[in-house]
């Protein structure tokens, strides 16, 4: 066998255009000598486009792309599906009233084969002897699959792309499928499309994840936290978990749905002559959702701590909350009932070696710890929510050893265990790099479609927006 | 004034000291009711004040702050701590005829001038508390008749406090009620209202006497608790240096090591603190601690009937009624010592390793643990109790040095216990002085080498028997036990 023949290939800032219908923004992207790359996503994200991309399809916008191979084999549905539509014209085509049989599968198999010592066998392993005479338009979508993939990989190619590969395969093809890619690794790059992560065979090495048409993410597979990350941001995307049900124990007090749930009146933290909040106004009605943005500095975290009854000065300003007109006689844990709260000082503050499970158990108490014991429905919604997450396997594991992002994300489900009428999220994506960004923002959106949760979401460019979300106060730097 | 304890008869005063019960929960179900919209007025806003303040207003109960009209004047700290945290600020004569709680929260020294000042301003049946004993106990101080006295005193320091209630716990807290002063009875409601109101009911509450309450603290804090971390710094220090150790290394390993070793004490005890030794280790430092017990044995027992005569109290008075003299002296003397003088290296030392190099550490808190515990409970002292004051605060104090060693913890504590702690230092040292001859690196410092590592079978089963069923164990589990889930704050 020879070695790889591929060179570098280099996207650089690379916009495609196809048919108007779609477009991949700005893709940066080194495929190096060696690497088998997986590219994944959630659907219409633009992994098939981008595995297309290396084919030669769509309209490149700007940007360059320099080293695609001239040869490239590729398997994919919409190939599939445009070599059928071709075989079908050919039917239409014919004038006479004569039964045309198409075009048979041998025709399609070795006409213009590459190597078809290679394509003997294949057709042997797969299974496809009996079906060398018959047309090809008049295979199952399994077995026009098989013809698809034994045409590419007979093709001396310089580079593969599968889109799905496996999709539609019986058991014993997609051993043997798996068995000849294991056995060319060395010879030919390969780049997969594919959904799940438990197909992915061994020898790939680098994994690609798109998002709304843009390349998110590259991971190493060597990186093995980056790609456990990976791994549950995928399931997070692609899995139709639902956000667990509230605790039926656990009912707050009714509010008075006339009510806003909360209003400031010329809010104003000062220390001093330093002033830190200065005469804010600001009415949050239910289901209104709000984005507070601002710059370091001009009290976001300080008009939250007025809400949320953290801030001493709450019981010197003019405050509503859930009810309540502060300072007179209430409790600070009967306005924190109402709020699930998530923010990096918090994050640091829970400092305590408690499991993954009681973390999220936390919540129904809005405390950082347990300190009673927790009922077997609160646990079992505990479990629901680290389904969710991805993290069942992690339930009994300390809280202080798990990743940043992971803590993050336990914290979010602690801040909505309760279903909580507000949810603040205090910069929520501080400090995480842009994987677990990517899984903060899926855990949220999946939040907000729930419809009993006002979500206050605080950041502190006005840009990074969420879906949902419609009001917006910026906070200005105190001088 | 009398001392109040001595002039008790021996029944009542065994009575007395023996007053102590860990409270049930559901002791605790009226929640801060019996305090609901009553007028709380706190004197001084310091350490205890501001902490306390701030968890009674956040149960829903109205607070404000009484300070000498210098510290309004001045704007000191005292007055920014209350103003700045949205608090009413007044004078006495503002504030307190309005109150129906007065929380007396001012340094120990200064109890007698201030109730004196701020009794005849409180309203008739109105309820005055403590957080310490020692005005009452040892001063001897009479409080009018018609007004309630009550104690609340958390065992841990004030930011504790705080830092435990925001968490949505508490620390554990011991209450008692004045019997001499509880003329309508609800002295009991109103104390228990008010851990409620910090917090304390959610850690554990024992309900004691006043008179318990302070011979057991002021034993804690001059022994095991301040003076025996004092003394152990200072002499394993030195035995470091004097054995070629680097000094900066020597630093390092005392000033961090108590907070380490201590750390496995607050989670599991005396004996979890030695299971964190290897075996040959760990018998090592049984043997010294039990060299180390009898030697200190009548130290402490000195210590104890100092307290108890009203001794103790008397000659630290008189300290105070001559400008601190000797106080002033000694916290001089101890920022001289070599310990305190020499940095921590800039050296890594690993959690174990502060073990396996700081065994005479080790057994130096066993030692001052168990004294102080059979010490207290020989006395009348109720195991509950004497756990709170001996064990349990072992690893707060130990912090303090981490922070910034001896001077911090000093700084830290209240003037009676830095007081008791010199008092102890200044008897401790010479008396190890001839049991320090015998020590050498491999307890301090180097750790033992590998040929020291065959232990005897039997030896091993018996050091494991006997650390487990020392009395401080059992009271011990049930307790921490009571604090539930609560985890190592990293
Ligand atoms: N620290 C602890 O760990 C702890 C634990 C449990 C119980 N306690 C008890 O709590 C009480 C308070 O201790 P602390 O540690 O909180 O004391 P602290 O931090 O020293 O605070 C004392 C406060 O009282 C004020 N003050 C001092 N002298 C005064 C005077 N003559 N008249 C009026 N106000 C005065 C001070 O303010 P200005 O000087 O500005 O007026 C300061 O705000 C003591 O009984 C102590 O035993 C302490
Ligand atoms: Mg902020």
């Amino acid at each position: 066998m020879g070695s790889i023949r591929l060179d570098n290939i280099l996207f650089n800032k690379v916009t495609v255009n196809f048919d108007d219908r779609f477009t991949l923004s700005e893709i940066n992207w080194t495929i190096d000598p060696g690497q088998h790359w997986v590219i994944t996503g959630t659907n219409g994200a633009g992994k098939s486009a981008l595995a297309a991309v290396l084919a030669g399809v769509g309209e490149i916008e700007s940007g360059t792309i320099t080293g695609l191979p001239q040869n490239v084999g590729l398997v994919s549905f919409e190939a599939q599906a445009e070599l059928i539509a071709k075989e079908l014209k050919k039917d239409d085509a014919d004038i006479m009233d004569v039964i045309s049989l198409g075009t048979p599968v041998h025709e399609m198999i070795f006409d213009n084969c590459q190597d078809p010592e290679l394509a003997h066998a294949l057709v042997e392993k797969f299974g496809l002897n009996q079906l060398l005479d018959r047309a090809f338009r008049k295979l199952s979508t399994g077995e026009t699959r098989k013809v698809m993939l034994i045409r590419a990989l007979s093709s001396k190619p310089d580079l593969l792309i599968f889109d799905e590969p496996f999709d539609g395969l019986d058991a014993n093809t997609l051993i043997m499928l798996q068995e000849h890619l294991a056995s060319i690794v060395d010879t030919i790059p390969m780049v997969m499309v594919l959904n799940r992560f438990d197909e992915m065979p061994t020898f790939i090495t680098h994994v690609a994840y798109v998002d709304k048409g843009e390349l998110a993410l590259t991971v190493d597979k060597k990186d093995k936290s980056a790609f456990n990350e990976l791994y549950q941001l995928l399931h997070l995307k692609t899995t139709d978990l639902q956000v667990p049900e509230a605790d039926p124990a656990n009912t707050l007090p009714a509010l008075d749905p006339n009510q806003p749930l909360v209003r400031l009146n010329q809010a104003t933290i000062k220390y001093g002559d330093t002033v830190i909040v200065d005469k804010l106004d600001w009415t949050i009605e239910r289901g209104q959702h709000w984005q507070l943005s601002g710059p370091n500095g001009s009290g976001k975290t300080g008009a939250l701590s007025l809400i949320t009854g953290d801030h001493p000065q709450c019981y010197t300003n003019d405050i509503f909350v859930f009810g309540f007109q502060r300072g007179n006689g209430e409790s600070i844990w009967q306005i924190k009932q109402f709020i699930g709260y998530v923010s990096t000082a918090l994050q640091w503050e829970y400092r305590v070696s408690t499991s993954c499970k009681n973390v999220i158990i936390s919540g129904f108490y809005d405390s950082i710890g347990m300190y009673s014991k927790s009922t077997d429905n609160q646990k079992k919604i505990a479990d629901q929510w680290l389904a969710l997450l991805g993290m069942e396997d992690r339930a009994d594991q300390p809280f202080n050893k798990l990743s940043y992002g992971d803590q993050r994300l336990l914290l979010i489900a602690r801040a909505m265990v309760k279903h909580p009428p507000l949810l603040i999220l205090d910069e929520p994506c501080l400090g995480l790099d842009d994987m677990n960004r990517q899984l903060v923002l899926a855990l949220i959106e999946k939040i907000c479609e729930g419809k009993e949760t006002t979500v206050l979401y605080v950041n502190h460019h006005a840009e990074d927006q969420i879906k949902g979300i419609e009001n917006y106060l910026g906070l200005k730097k105190n001088s | 004034m009398a001392n109040y304890f001595n002039t008790l008869p021996l029944r009542e005063q065994l009575e007395q000291l023996g007053k102590c019960r860990f409270m049930d929960m559901s002791e605790f179900a009226d929640g801060v009711e019996a305090l609901k919209g009553k007028k709380m007025v706190v004197i001084g806003c310091g350490a205890q004040g501001l902490n306390q303040g701030l968890n009674l207003r956040d149960s829903g109960l109205d607070v404000s702050y009484a300070l000498r009209p210098e510290a309004i004047a001045q704007k000191r700290q005292s007055w920014k701590n209350a103003t700045e945290n949205g608090f009413t600020v007044g004078t006495y004569e503002d504030l307190i005829p309005t109150a129906d709680v007065v929380l007396n929260l001012t340094p120990d020294k200064q109890h007698t001038a201030v109730v004196n000042a701020v009794m005849p301003l409180m309203k008739e049946g109105a309820c005055l508390s403590y957080s310490h004993g020692f005005n009452i106990v040892e001063e001897g101080m009479k409080i009018r008749e018609d007004l309630t006295v009550i104690m609340v005193a958390p065992k841990c320091p004030g930011s504790e406090v705080r830092a435990e209630y925001v968490r949505g716990f508490g620390v554990p807290t011991l209450i008692a009620v004045h019997e001499d002063n509880d003329p309508k009875g609800e002295g009991l409601a109103l104390a228990k209202a008010y851990a409620v109101g910090t917090g304390g009911h959610k850690a554990g509450v024992l309900m004691s006497s006043f008179i318990a309450e302070v011979k057991s603290d002021l034993m804690g804090e001059q022994t095991i608790l301040c003076g025996m971390l004092q003394t152990g710094s200072i002499l394993c220090f030195d035995k470091m240096v004097e054995e070629g150790i680097d000094p900066g290394y020597a630093s390092k390993l005392i000033q961090y090591g108590w907070e380490t070793v201590t750390e496995a004490l607050k989670y599991g005890g005396v004996t979890n603190m030695l299971d964190r030794l290897s075996n040959p280790a760990k018998i090592k430092a049984f043997d010294l601690a039990e060299e180390l017990k009898q030697i200190m044995r009548p130290l402490y027992n000195k210590h104890q009937d100092d307290i108890m005569s009203g001794h103790f109290s008397k000659t630290m008075m008189e300290d105070w009624a001559n400008d601190d003299k000797n106080l002033l002296q000694w916290r001089a003397d101890t920022a001289e010592t070599n310990f305190e003088k020499t940095p921590a290296g800039d050296v890594e030392i690993s959690e174990q390793e502060y073990f396996d190099k700081g065994i005479l550490m080790v057994a130096m808190v066993k030692a001052g643990v168990e004294l102080a515990f059979e010490t207290m409970t020989a006395a009348g002292i109720i195991a509950e109790s004497a756990y709170y004051e001996s064990l349990h605060e072992t690893p707060l104090i130990a912090n303090t040095i981490a922070r910034k060693k001896l001077y911090e913890m000093n700084a830290t504590i209240s003037d009676t216990a830095e007081y008791g702690c010199y008092l102890y230092n200044h008897a401790c040292v010479p008396l190890l002085a001839d049991f320090m001859k015998g020590i050498k690196s491999d307890v301090i410092g180097k750790g033992l080498t590998v040929e020291d590592n065959g232990v005897d079978n039997a030896r091993l089963i018996e050091v494991n028997t006997a650390l487990r069923s020392h009395p401080v164990e059992a009271v011990g589990a049930v307790l921490r036990g009571h604090m539930a889930d609560m985890k190592k704050i990293v």
